[in-house]
């Protein structure tokens, strides 16, 4: 049996101790099967970002994040019997991805300052730009639409 | 729940029924228990010898910045290889296996259940699955100083491309086995922090409301939280520099387009939310030990607990402070100067909660009160040096000097020890049943805050007059060999000598106290927590007599209706009535 199973009962303003062993009647959730959709969406997110397409890169670089962590969340962490704390979970996590974005990207896209210069990152860069702007051709978009290899 | 977990002889809510106790060998009773003081005591021994090595480490490269070239009696000569593998050892222990497993796994194992009033944790075997994770990564680590190449030696902030090349570290195999160790720790704490948050939702004791928890408890379960919250980054980036460095990939490695300065963002993402992981727990024990010693209510219960999680929050906003001369873009350098600063306020606001609870009451100057009180003491030292390196414009000239040192060392000795030795000497009767001699305990105390303020002093004054941290042998650089700035190097390091020297003091009181010393009575501090109310030591299932309900909060004392300075949790009945 597992250690979960063994937990106490919900705590209700601490008098958790007397209610026993909860739940027990709730069918189990097939862990395997949400290990294989992890693993998928997991594919998908590595494979989105090769179409080179931004808006498809975005997505499936966060977006999928987003559903992979609401499935951990809610199945692995066993708060789906508390539906408002996966939000709070989700909008905490989202919250914490947006600054830790927010705080890195003007720093780590910046390939340039006064007195230094990433000559590589930039190079790379410009190939990435050169080659998205073919794609960007190639689908009828613009070219500062391709994403920025970094 | 286990089978040993079952095995106190009491009925409780969880259904265990009293089956008594049976006799366990060797081996379950302390390798494999699930019990969570045994636990608590793997971790907290683990975290003392992982000390002694942290502490033999900054013996040895010390030894060489005072007496340069020197045979170092026990180690030999050091060399510039051996230095960068011992300044990155020592920091990586003392951080990574003393700070975080004494005051976090160790003292949260030992002090949740009891002190919230149950028996255990409610994972129990994934509790002792985050132990022997947390022992491999520790014996990982020891076994990367036998690899060919020998231990890391790329600092315990592993920056790339140093850390993501084996032609720059020279530790192709030791920076690859300080990954997976760093790797396998965090792991070990993420059980840990789940079972610290669940238990304490879930178990506390009938009666026992939110704001009716101990101090250093929701202090751990901040902690907990902030670790979860700040450390995937980090295990990405790892996974990322381990990739670099064995698969060739270029994540970090400007060569192949990417950004050494990625790793500083992923890094301190972490790194700096960790200085809180590590120093809420701190506060919770002080808080403790103050108001059990000062016999008064902790002023401000609510505040402390509101300032403790503002801190958390304002923790993540911090980051990029380490990283002023990085290069990166000055604008971020003036947001993360003003956040900086402001994360000041909350902890200076529990620092003088802290003096607000001191004031008026009858201060009893035990040792681990005078602990307590030095951690208040030397921690704002820490704090208000820290303002200078908050400030992007002083930080450029005190960056890498030794007043970074000095001042990490300001906060982080107080965490790691200073609390650390607080706790052990104010739960030592609970946990072996036995008192600490108090001569020795003393004697102890004195000679490590004196010495210890030898030692960091000394390296203020160096780091004002430009004295860079990443030196191996000043004799080659004559600037930095002015008279009196060597004095200053063999003063700081005679003082750790000493320093050093009184720890074996510590080590003989523990011992001695252990097997020879005064046996404890239930409640020798007359406390009110929990934890007091169980027998000294407490058994498996922590309360043979049941487990108890709670009728106040955890600071009741000096109650003007009661005849006991002190009105314990457990007590039932108004202040007139129930006279202990």
């Amino acid at each position: 049996m597992s250690d979960t199973a063994h937990a106490p009962a919900t705590a209700d303003h601490g008098a958790g101790h007397g209610a026993g062993h909860g739940g027990g009647g709730h069918a189990h959730t097939n862990y395997v099967k949400i290990w294989g959709i992890l693993l998928a969406l997991l594919v998908v997110s590595v494979l989105g970002p090769m179409l080179e397409i931004r808006v498809v890169t975005l997505i499936t670089a966060f977006g999928i994040a987003v559903v992979k962590a609401y499935i951990v969340v809610k199945y692995f962490m066993h708060i789906g019997i508390e539906k408002k704390y996966v939000g709070y979970l989700l909008a905490t996590m989202i919250a914490l991805m947006v600054l830790m974005v927010g705080g890195i990207s003007p720093d780590v896209l910046k390939h340039d300052g006064a007195r230094w210069e990433n000559v590589a990152a930039k190079k790379v860069v410009t190939e990435g730009q050169a080659k998205g702007a073919d794609h960007g051709d190639a689908h009828g978009k613009t070219p500062e639409a391709a994403p920025a290899a970094h | 729940m286990s089978a040993e977990a079952h095995a106190h002889g009491h009925a409780d809510g969880h259904g265990h029924h009293g089956h008594g106790h049976h006799d366990e060998g060797f081996i379950k009773k302390y390798l494999w228990s699930t019990d969570h003081k045994m636990i608590g005591f793997q971790y907290m021994f683990t975290g003392m010898a992982m000390a002694l090595l942290g502490g033999f480490t900054v013996y040895a490269f010390r030894m060489q910045l005072a007496f340069p070239g020197i045979s170092v009696p026990g180690y030999g000569r050091v060399t510039a290889t051996d230095y960068n593998a011992l300044v990155t050892t020592h920091g990586s222990v003392m951080i990574f296996w003393v700070a975080m497993p004494v005051l976090i796994a160790a003292l949260g194992n030992y002090l949740i259940p009891l002190m919230i009033g149950c028996d255990d944790m409610v994972f129990p075997r994934l509790n002792r699955l985050s132990y022997q994770i947390f022992l491999i990564s520790a014996i990982v680590l020891i076994a990367s100083f036998y690899v060919d190449g020998g231990a890391f030696g790329g600092a315990w902030t592993s920056y790339p491309p140093l850390s993501a090349k084996a032609e720059f570290s020279l530790t192709p195999k030791g920076s690859t086995l300080w990954l997976l160790a760093v790797a396998l720790e965090f792991v070990a704490f993420l059980l840990g922090g789940i079972n610290f948050v669940t238990t304490v939702m879930n178990s506390r004791a009938p009666g026992m409301k939110m704001f009716d928890v101990p101090i250093v408890v929701w202090m751990i379960i901040i902690a907990s939280i902030l670790f979860m919250a700040s450390v995937g980054p980090l295990v990405a980036g790892a996974v990322m520099l381990l990739f670099d460095q064995q698969l060739g990939t270029g994540f970090f490695d400007p060569a192949k387009g990417g950004d050494p300065v990625l790793w500083q963002h992923l890094f301190w993402f972490f790194g700096h939310p960790e200085v809180y992981v590590v120093l809420l727990p701190a506060m919770g024990i002080v808080a403790e030990i103050i108001t059990v010693f000062s016999r008064k209510k902790l002023f401000a219960y609510k505040t402390v607990l509101y300032t403790a999680i503002g801190t958390g929050v304002l923790s993540f906003f911090v980051w990029a402070h380490h990283q002023f001369i990085a290069g990166i873009d000055p604008r971020m350098a003036n947001i993360f100067s003003v956040t900086t600063l402001l994360i000041s306020i909350p902890v200076a606001e529990m620092c003088f909660v802290y003096i607000a609870t001191l004031y008026g009451g009858s201060i009893r100057l035990t040792t681990p009160m005078l602990w307590a009180l030095a951690f208040i003491g030397e921690f704002l030292l820490g704090g208000v040096t820290g303002i200078f390196l908050g400030a992007s414009g002083a930080d450029i000239y005190f960056h890498d000097t030794y007043f970074v040192i000095a001042h990490f060392h300001y906060t982080f000795f107080p965490i790691a020890f200073i609390a650390v030795f607080a706790a052990v000497t104010y739960w030592f009767p609970k946990m072996f049943g036995k008192h600490m001699n108090d001569t020795l305990g003393k004697m102890h105390f004195w000679g490590t805050i004196i010495s210890f303020n030898f030692i960091f002093i000394p390296l203020f004054v160096l780091g004002a007059r430009g004295d860079h941290r990443r030196i191996y042998d000043y004799r080659h650089f004559p600037d930095l060999m002015k008279p009196g700035m060597q004095d200053l190097r063999i003063l700081a390091t005679v003082a750790l000598l000493v320093l050093l020297a009184f720890q074996v003091v510590f080590l003989a009181n523990f011992i001695y106290s252990l097997f020879k010393g005064r046996k404890a009575e239930a409640n020798p501090w007359n406390a009110n927590t929990l934890e007091w109310h169980a027998p000294s030591p407490p058994p498996h299932g922590n309360f043979p007599e049941g487990l108890p309900t709670v009728h106040r909060g955890p600071y009741e004392y000096s109650h003007p209706d009661r005849q006991d300075d002190f009105w314990p949790q457990h007590l039932a009945g108004d202040a007139r009535s129930a006279q202990s």
